[in-house]
This record gives C-alpha cells, sequence and structure tokens, in this order.
C-alpha cells in the first residue's frame, strides 16, 4: 500500500512539469525578477515579458529605457535575441526612435532609447527570437 | 391642488436657480472645463520649465561666453560680404524671426526662420531637426553659401583680429583664438557655442494662459474669470474637438517631434523639400552632432540618447517640425516655408483639411474640424494668449565693462 502510494507520487511528479509548460507565468511571478515595482507584463505561448520604465511613470516626449525580464515556460527554451518596439495602433505609427538592448543576465534586459511622442495608447511590442520561430508579445498602455 | 401648486413653485424655483448659475456663468465668462479637459489643460504648463542647457555645450550658461555669443549673434563681419548676421533672420523686434515667409539670404532661401525663443527647449533644431544642438545648428547658416557664406578660416581670423571679442574668447575657453593646438574648425565650433550660450539664454516669460492654468490648478475662479471667455472657448476646442495638443502638447506646446500636415512641400516646380527624411541625413552626417568629437559631453551622454537612437521612416519624408506656439501670434506667416499669412490661415487649413493630400501612410490623427467662424476665431483668440507680454521688451545686454573692454583702462 505504502508502495502504491510512493509510485503513484512518482507519476504525478512526472507529469508536472508536462501539465505546468505551456501555461503563463503567475500575475507578478516574471515581474519579480525585476525587483522593482510597477511593472507590467505580457504573456503568449506560456512566455511572459515583464518590463518596467525608467524613469517611471511613463510620460510623453521624454526618453526613457525598460528593465526587461523574460521568462519562458517551464521547459521551454530561453530566446536567443529581443527586440523592443512601440507604436500606435489607432494612429498607424510607431516611435521616431530606435530601441537598443543589452542583455543584463539570465533572462535579464535594458532597452534604452524608447520616446513615446504622443498622448494615448500604445502598444509595447517584444519579439522574442525562439529557436523557430519569432514570438511577439504586445502589451497595451494609456499614456497621458 | 396645493401640492399642484408646489409643484409649480419648485419648478419655478430650479429654472431661477438653473437661469442664475447660467448668469453666473455668463457673468465670469467661464467655459465649465470638464474633469479630462482639465487634466489636458494642465499638462501644459507649468512655465517656466526647469532651467534648460545647451546640450555637449560646456559654455552654456556661463556669464562670459553669453557675452561673447551675444555680441557674435549681431555681428555682421561673421559673413563673408559683412552684410548678414545671425539676427538678420531672427531680429529681437520680430520674436527673433524675420517676419518673411521665406528668408532673404544671399538669395530667397527655401524655408521660414523660426523663432529662437525658448530654442534651448527644442529637442531638435530646425524645421528638419537636422541639428541636435543650439550650437551646431549655429555652424550651418555662418558656412552655408546662400547664408552667411563664411568659413572656419575667416571665422577664427576675424574673432582673433577683435581684440575684445578675442579677449572674451580667450576668458570663455581659456586660450586665445589664434591658439597653435586648435586649428580653424576648432576656433568657430567655439564660435559656435558662444553663440549657443546666448541663444540658451532666450527664455520667454509668463503668459496669459499661464495665469489660467495655474489659477485652474489652484481652483481659484477668481483668476480664471480674468482669462477672456473666447480664448476659454478656444482652449477647449484646442484640447478637445480639434485634439490639437496630440502634436502640440506640453509646456511647449510642441511634443518636439515632426509630422506631415497635408501641406504643399514643393521648393520650386519639380523640386520638394525632403523634410525630415532630409534633416535625418544631414544630422548623422555631420561631425557637429551629439556623437561627434566637439560634443563636450561625449557620445554616450544621456544628452546624446536622441542621436543615438533616432531611426529614419519612410514617411518622414515632407514632414516638418511641429513648431511651438508660444509666442505664435509674434511669427506669422507660418508653417516651415511660411506659406499661411495668418493664424486665421493656419486654423482653417486644419478646418478644411485635404486628406488626400496626407501620405498614404500619415498619421491618421488628423481630420478635417468644419469649424465655423466663430470656433475660428475662438482658437485665434487662444492662441494669442500664449505670447508674454513683456516680450517685445528684449534687448540686447549691455556687456561688463572689464579689462576685455576696448578702451577700458
Amino acid at each position: 500500500m505504502a508502495e502504491e502510494g510512493v509510485k503513484r507520487s512518482s507519476i504525478v511528479a512526472a507529469l508536472a512539469p508536462l501539465l505546468i509548460a505551456g501555461t503563463a507565468h503567475g500575475a507578478g511571478e516574471c515581474a519579480a525578477r525585476l525587483k522593482s515595482a510597477p511593472a507590467m507584463q505580457a504573456d503568449r505561448d506560456g512566455y511572459s515579458v515583464a518590463f518596467a520604465p525608467r524613469p517611471a511613470p511613463l510620460a510623453t516626449g521624454r526618453h526613457f529605457a525598460l528593465d526587461i525580464a523574460v521568462c519562458p515556460p517551464y521547459g521551454g527554451g530561453a530566446p536567443r535575441n529581443l527586440q523592443v518596439d512601440a507604436d500606435m495602433p489607432a494612429h498607424k505609427h510607431g516611435m521616431n526612435y530606435r530601441a537598443s538592448v543589452t542583455s543584463r543576465g539570465t533572462g535579464l534586459y535594458r532597452a534604452e532609447g524608447l520616446m513615446l511622442h504622443m498622448p494615448g495608447r500604445w502598444r509595447f511590442l517584444f519579439d522574442l527570437q525562439l529557436d523557430d520561430r519569432v514570438l511577439q508579445l504586445a502589451h497595451e498602455v494609456e499614456v497621458p | 391642488m396645493r401640492r399642484h401648486a408646489g409643484r409649480l413653485v419648485l419648478a419655478a424655483t430650479l429654472v431661477l436657480v438653473a437661469g442664475t448659475a447660467c448668469a453666473q456663468a455668463s457673468r465670469d465668462g467661464g467655459v465649465p472645463f470638464s474633469a479630462d479637459e482639465q487634466r489636458r489643460i494642465l499638462a501644459h504648463g507649468p512655465w517656466p520649465p526647469p532651467r534648460a542647457h545647451d546640450p555637449g555645450n560646456a559654455q552654456s550658461g556661463r556669464r562670459e561666453a553669453i557675452t561673447l555669443g551675444q555680441a557674435l549673434f549681431f555681428e555682421v563681419r561673421l559673413s563673408s560680404n559683412d552684410i548678414f548676421a545671425c539676427a538678420t533672420c531672427h531680429e529681437p523686434a520680430l520674436a527673433f524671426a524675420d517676419g518673411r515667409s521665406r528668408s532673404l539670404g544671399r538669395g530667397l532661401l527655401e524655408r521660414n526662420a523660426p523663432s529662437l525663443w525658448n530654442a534651448v527647449h527644442e529637442r531638435w533644431q530646425g524645421w528638419d531637426g537636422a541639428a541636435d544642438s543650439l550650437w551646431s545648428q549655429s555652424i550651418r547658416p555662418i558656412l552655408h553659401p546662400k547664408e552667411m557664406n563664411a568659413s572656419a578660416a575667416q571665422v577664427r581670423e576675424f574673432v582673433a583680429g577683435e581684440r575684445e571679442l578675442a579677449c572674451r574668447y580667450r576668458r570663455s575657453f581659456g586660450k586665445p583664438p589664434s591658439a597653435a593646438e586648435d586649428d580653424d574648425e576648432a576656433v568657430l565650433v567655439n564660435v559656435a557655442k558662444a553663440i549657443g550660450a546666448f541663444v540658451a539664454t532666450l527664455v520667454s516669460g509668463r503668459t496669459p494662459f499661464d495665469d489660467f492654468r495655474d489659477a485652474l490648478a489652484r481652483g481659484d475662479r477668481r483668476a480664471m474669470a480674468r482669462y477672456p471667455a473666447a480664448a476659454q472657448r478656444g482652449l477647449r476646442l484646442f484640447v478637445g474637438r480639434g485634439r490639437c495638443n496630440v502634436c502640440h502638447s506640453g509646456p511647449m506646446f510642441s511634443n518636439g517631434e515632426f509630422g506631415d500636415t497635408g501641406l504643399n512641400f514643393f521648393v520650386r516646380p519639380g523640386e520638394v523639400d525632403p523634410g525630415r527624411h532630409g534633416g535625418i541625413a544631414a544630422l548623422r552626417a555631420s561631425p557637429y552632432n551629439l556623437l561627434g568629437r566637439f560634443s563636450d559631453a561625449g557620445a554616450a551622454s544621456p544628452v546624446a540618447t536622441k542621436t543615438r537612437h533616432v531611426e529614419p521612416r519612410h514617411r518622414n519624408f515632407g514632414e516638418f517640425k511641429v513648431p511651438s506656439l508660444r509666442h505664435v501670434a509674434l511669427t506669422a506667416p507660418y508653417m516651415h516655408d511660411g506659406q499661411l499669412a495668418t493664424l486665421d490661415a493656419v486654423v482653417r487649413h486644419y478646418s478644411e483639411l485635404n486628406l488626400e493630400r496626407l501620405h498614404a501612410d500619415g498619421e491618421r490623427i488628423l481630420q478635417p474640424l468644419h469649424l465655423n467662424e466663430g470656433e475660428r476665431a475662438d482658437l485665434v483668440a487662444f492662441l494669442g494668449t500664449l505670447t508674454a507680454p513683456d516680450l517685445h521688451k528684449w534687448r540686447p545686454r549691455a556687456p561688463p565693462r572689464d579689462a576685455c573692454t576696448v578702451g577700458a583702462p
């Protein structure tokens, strides 16, 4: 009986990563890697990107940087590259500046040179270069 | 019957109260701004903003360089024919513009001379943003063959040969303009930095709008009531239906960037002004940008962030800088080539905007406003309140009487 219980636990333990793989990170889980609140988060296909503007809060007409944490799903591969951009979907235009991204350790990045030049709804775009595809995560935010 | 009479009295009382409120609003001349409108209005201040410096210019803010720069700004002998000075196209009495559609140098130039008031608070200089600092912008007209048409060697020779200028140059830069270790180009850049230091001092004072904005911020209805009713209605259009504040944002009434507003941008038949597209190319090619060796800040400095990251886009073609609207009433004619003579013409342009003239991938925020005559007049009245009443009082500061003064003991 006790032996059967151990077997059952082993099966559950073996299945757990499979069940968890492909699920998004819980709210705050990825953001916690930034060690600085407040952060926003974009999720897709189990990948999460948490990001926080520096300086905060977001404002129009000034350059800023983003501290970024990329969190792959359990069992998923880390991206080989990250590109960051932003646009205003309603206006059909993007930024006038191209952000540069530097790695700051495992899964941590800093994007610099962003500027949102109009008030309104902006969409941050994070392109993760995975082994077999580019996965784009997006997060929209209203900028006063 | 008594209940019926009571209802009549109540209704009459409500009418009276409403009427009184309307009369009060009318006497105040106050427009009842919504919370959202108030938030947008407050975003246009406070004024003045924190003091700014000419980026990459270690002389900015230094009294000695400002004195030198002021003298050079008005100096026609910086030009090859002793006719043109910076002040020729940037006259103090004309809000540091020249009142012409297109400036007149050694021939008709291609653009309107922008006002220099508050230029230090601009991210980019010029209608195309080809310069990222006041000092680098100052070099272009000095050398341009259709403007002052000087050379670096001529500039150096002139400054070195004028005792007072040479003295102030030495005080500013720690060595004379004739110093053997500096070449002509280095002296030209220093001259431009002195001019930039002077231009950086041109920050305009408070306007009737600023007083209204601050009164709104502190809830001072009495002070708010001093702001003309037509201007309040125009302001409401500006931040509301007109959505002018989307581009003309912040305390400068400009987001400092560039836009296609459906204007004719032909310089002459068959030739167009590329606007921002050409500006970015010129900026990148310039040895005087903030990434170059002449910047005092260094290429990695935060002041050079804009230059490091600016990116040309196809849509930049035909885009021109969103001008600041401060003291706009004094800077007619308008637009990058002065093609619109009056503020009413500018408002009419946006009111009856021809969408087919916008580039195919242009911004979709511009829509014809279809304003009536009264609304156009209200917008113009509002724009008229963006002028500091003491702007015309500006006079050059008398140079200190010191060891550099010619004739001083």
